[in-house]
């Protein structure tokens, strides 16, 4: 056997591409299932606890949305990327506020020209509004909210109040 | 006339820019993730025929069980706290400067869901006392304005939880009407 021995020289070594892509495809589709675009609207807030909720489940056979009012514990509301302050302690300035929230609320209720498929035959509204709320705003502003709401222009009178379960014993 | 068509040279696919996509988006799903974070709801529904009158409306005559909710020492956050009145009868203060569950000691924690439970179980009595929820008897939360504007809105939840774990379901709220 001679001292120097030469190794071939390899073919053109080529990358096997396809179980990479075949694992690509499956995280897109992955993500693209469990994406959740709605928790966008929310903001992070403190939420209260309360034991006696329900799990919150849209209807799957409604096409009805839902809005997402936010409230943090200063006094701002924040609705589809609007701010409306509430601590102010100019109650012209909180009046004003608060018809631009009501504003808003009809604009985006009646986006679309849907406005017929989401009302009852007596103009109440279907549309849920979620309350999702920090534990330490004040009270006032989410009866503000309710009332705005209840505004004979806009009736909405479903409201769900977003909860957290309490912890229980060991920590669950 | 026999023709001979000659073998295309073996053409190969470019993957390059497909990948260059895919790993966009799952760049972009992996930046908009975000796990639902609302587990729970309380559901309401506001009465169509009174929900905006800013005047108190005459009190029926019906069986009722109110709660009276006022923020004490508002000026002061630290010495702030929530007192409940039941029927005008029974009292329950809330614990001083809570700052919120995830604030407060594990005693203190004790404390608040102490004296929520005792009013839950005062509320049970109440209710006993005309005949059970089905007899059709309501509940009501007052925060008379303007101190009681200011009581948490976590604190009204925590009642709310009462009044729904004593089975009643029918419950008004009264407070501060928007300014106007």
């Amino acid at each position: 056997m001679a001292a120097t021995d030469v190794i071939p020289p390899s073919e053109d070594a080529k990358l096997n591409m396809t179980p990479m892509i075949d694992i690509t495809f499956l995280l897109v589709v992955f993500f693209m299932l469990t994406i959740d675009l709605s928790t966008k609207e929310y903001i992070p807030v403190e939420l209260p606890y309360a034991t006696e909720g329900v799990e919150d489940k849209e209807d799957p056979n409604t096409i009805v949305p839902r809005f997402i009012v936010n409230l943090t514990r200063e006094g701002k509301i924040i609705f589809r990327g609007q701010e409306f302050d509430l601590a102010s302690a100019d109650p012209g300035i909180q009046d004003d506020n608060i018809q631009a929230l009501k504003t808003a609320l009809r604009q985006v209720h009646n986006e679309g020209g849907g406005t017929a498929l989401l009302r009852e035959p007596d103009g109440a509204s279907k549309v849920p509004v979620m309350i999702h709320a920090d534990w330490g705003a004040k009270w006032k502003y989410v009866q503000w909210i309710m009332q705005a709401c209840a505004d004979p222009q806009i009736k909405i009178y479903k409201l769900h109040f977003a909860v957290k379960k309490p912890p229980t014993e060991d920590g669950n | 006339m026999h023709l001979r068509l000659e073998e295309p040279d073996q053409t190969e696919l470019n993957m390059t820019p497909m990948i260059d996509i895919v790993f966009q988006l799952i760049i972009f799903f992996l930046l908009s993730l975000k796990f639902k974070t609302i587990d729970e709801r309380i559901e309401s529904m506001l009465p169509k025929n009174m929900g905006t009158d800013i005047r108190p409306s005459p009190a029926p005559v019906e069986d009722k069980i109110t709660l009276r909710v006022f923020r004490r020492n508002v000026e002061r956050s630290e010495h702030a706290y929530t007192f409940v009145k039941l029927d005008g009868a029974l009292q329950f203060r809330l614990p001083m400067g809570w700052q919120g569950r995830a604030g407060e000691s594990p005693a203190r924690v004790r404390e608040y869901d102490a004296t929520l439970a005792a009013i839950t179980t005062a509320l049970r009595e109440r209710v006993a006392i005309y005949g059970g929820p089905a007899s059709g008897v309501k509940g009501e939360i007052v925060a008379p304005p303007p101190q009681g504007g200011s009581v948490p809105h976590g604190d009204v939840v925590a009642l709310l939880d009462s009044f729904l774990a004593v089975g009643m379901t029918d419950v008004r709220f009264e407070g501060a009407a928007a300014p106007r």
